[in-house]
């Protein structure tokens, strides 16, 4: 097939190597401009006693809360300035009771997590199909789909949790339907491309039998792409359940709720508790997911 | 005289300002074998891909199999024609396109996709084939001798099992009529043979068009040798009436496209007009307004 190339059409376009000189000589001048309208505003700041505080936060951060579990002290005593006995708490139960709530949110954050990704996969499966360029779906559509999950990938998903909380009310659904809208763009994104990566020799090879169209769909289109979608949706899962975990702050359950209290409380040793919790959740999640996205390729 | 089965009205096919086919009328009968040999970019490829209903006409119309198409939007079928001339049409594609994640036996089962009595739909959306089928198969696979990888996956095998794998497809499609665009590019020797066997074993009761770049092939593979260049027609003769000098002026690039007093009897046989007219009918390139003379 000859394919004339045709002239360009962006006249602003630069080339060669003075043309990347010029981008580069633009972008450190984007750059200095961020810095000096922050620094001329006076914006540039670093608080009244950086160091001190980070001390503090660092100790307090290493020692996580539930260390107490085992060397609290089981009889603490609260007492007011003249020494009456106000309160006595046993720190050992104190945390053994948090550790029960974090386990509790961990387990909603998952759920939300899984819930919300799966309500996206199903819902980006048709919109992905219809903007895979190979696909030729008729162009109206395609177009429309293709707005459909740019504006949703545009739209953070706590941009999207605020507004839901806001008509759903508080809770997990608020969360699931955010994660799920948002992450609809990532995946029919990530559909998309999969399937612009189809060998189409393959898919007119089956045409040219006079397969109908579904029959081509089902024979050489879906099992090619299948162990990507599933890739994709591995990734896309695990990514959400990092994204989860702080849309409890906006009161869409989950871990974000125990950081948000944990930040006003000032409890750096809970908060410790809570990022280990994520962390291990993220890690273990993203060890499996690797494992599973290896056996399917 | 036999059934025609290709019919080629004067089409043009043109991309980005350049023609790239322009065949003013070639006829091919029923059972006969037909080589197109020519030089690279000229026109083989696009003329195969034309009768298959893959690339549109600028101008022109094609009957193939006694169904009629021509420049889209004026004489197209409907999808369901399509299906059933591609059903009919078996064709090898430049490149071994099989599905690369299914195993051979699957690829080879997916040339009955089309076959209503052999397949119902269901069963082919859920890749669950009949038994008969997947049998039928397995007898094609094991013919080429491949019948202990049947259930190794494609992107597996060699270029000579895939290009097996995509002509024991082409046995279960059942055509009537094959386009087979260099069946033997990328095979050694001994594969090539094979292949060629195979091939002419498919197409016993069938038409055959091939695109050939090995001379010693063309005896094997063609009763009729056809000579493309820069999308014209050069030449159209019995493969006893091939010489090597019309086979050497063919690939020789200084040359140009021009049809050869040696054409002259293909041409007539296809066309019933002279040389130095079709020349200047090839040029002055108004061909739909010329008279019908058949």
């Amino acid at each position: 097939m000859n394919t004339t190339t045709a002239p360009d059409s962006r006249p602003w376009r630069s080339r060669g190597r003075l043309g990347f000189l010029g981008l580069v000589l633009t972008y450190g001048a984007l750059v200095l401009l961020c810095l000096f309208t922050l620094a001329a505003a006076g914006d540039l700041s670093w608080g009244r006693n950086p160091w001190d505080n980070l001390l503090k936060s660092m100790s307090e951060f290493s020692r996580p809360s539930f260390l107490d579990l085992w060397f609290g002290n089981e009889r603490l005593e609260y007492r007011s300035e003249d020494g009456t006995l106000l309160r006595v708490e046993n720190r050992r139960e104190v945390e053994a009771s948090f550790l029960a709530a974090l386990g509790r949110a961990t387990w909603t954050t998952f759920q939300i997590a899984t819930l919300g990704s799966l309500l996206a996969a199903l819902l980006a499966l048709p919109l992905g199909l219809l903007s895979a360029r190979n696909l030729r779906a008729p162009r109206p559509l395609a177009l429309l789909a293709s707005t459909v999950l740019d504006v949703s990938r545009a739209i953070h998903t706590l941009v999207f949790g605020l507004v839901l909380v806001g008509i759903v009310g508080l809770g997990p659904t608020a969360g699931i339907l955010a994660i799920a809208l948002h992450s609809m763009g990532t995946y029919g994104k990530l559909y998309a491309e999969s399937i612009e990566t189809l060998d189409m020799g393959a898919v007119d090879a089956i045409r040219a039998t006079g397969a109908s169209p579904s029959q081509v769909f089902f024979s050489a289109v879906w099992p090619s792409v299948l162990p990507q979608f599933v890739s994709n949706h591995l990734y896309v899962w695990e990514f959400n359940i990092r994204d989860s975990t702080i849309l409890g702050l906006i009161g869409a359950g989950g871990l974000g709720l125990l950081i948000s209290e944990a930040v006003s409380l000032f409890q750096w040793s809970r908060l410790a508790s809570i990022v280990l919790v994520v962390v291990i959740l993220v890690t273990v999640f993203d060890a499996l997911s690797r494992r599973i996205r290896l056996a399917l390729l | 005289m036999a059934e025609i089965v290709i019919d080629i009205r004067d089409i043009r096919v043109e991309a980005g300002g350049r023609c790239l086919l322009h065949v003013p009328a070639l006829r091919i009968e029923q059972g006969e074998r037909v080589a197109l040999v020519g030089p690279n970019g000229a026109g083989k490829s696009s003329l195969l891909k034309v009768l298959g209903g893959f690339l549109p006409v600028t101008q022109g119309s094609v009957s193939a199999l006694g169904r009629t198409f021509g420049v889209t939007g004026q004489q197209t079928l409907t999808a369901a024609e399509w299906r059933q001339l591609r059903m009919d049409v078996g064709q090898v594609m430049q490149g071994l396109h099989l599905v690369p994640r299914l195993s051979a036996l699957e690829n080879v089962v997916l040339g009955a996709l089309a076959r209503p009595a052999a397949m119902p739909l269901w069963r082919s959306w859920l890749r669950l084939y009949p038994q008969s089928i997947q049998r039928e198969a397995c007898v094609a696979l094991a013919d080429l001798g491949l019948g202990n990888r049947l259930h190794t996956r494609a992107d597996q095998l060699s270029g000579g099992e895939r290009q097996k794998v995509s002509l024991a497809r082409l046995r279960l499609q059942r055509p009537r009529l094959i386009l087979a665009d260099e069946p033997t590019s990328a095979l050694d020797p001994n594969a090539t043979q094979q292949a060629c066997e195979a091939l002419l074993a498919v197409a016993q009761n069938a038409t055959l068009l091939t695109v050939v770049h090995d001379p010693a092939l063309l005896r094997q593979l063609a009763n009729r040798v056809i000579g493309l260049k820069d999308g014209q027609v050069v030449f159209d003769v019995s493969i006893d009436d091939l010489s090597t000098s019309l086979l050497n002026d063919l690939y020789d690039d200084r040359k140009p496209a021009e049809p050869t007093p040696h054409a002259a009897q293909g041409w007539e046989r296809t066309c019933a007009k002279s040389p130095r007219e079709l020349r200047s009918v090839g040029l002055a390139s108004s061909l739909h307004e010329r008279p019908n003379h058949a």
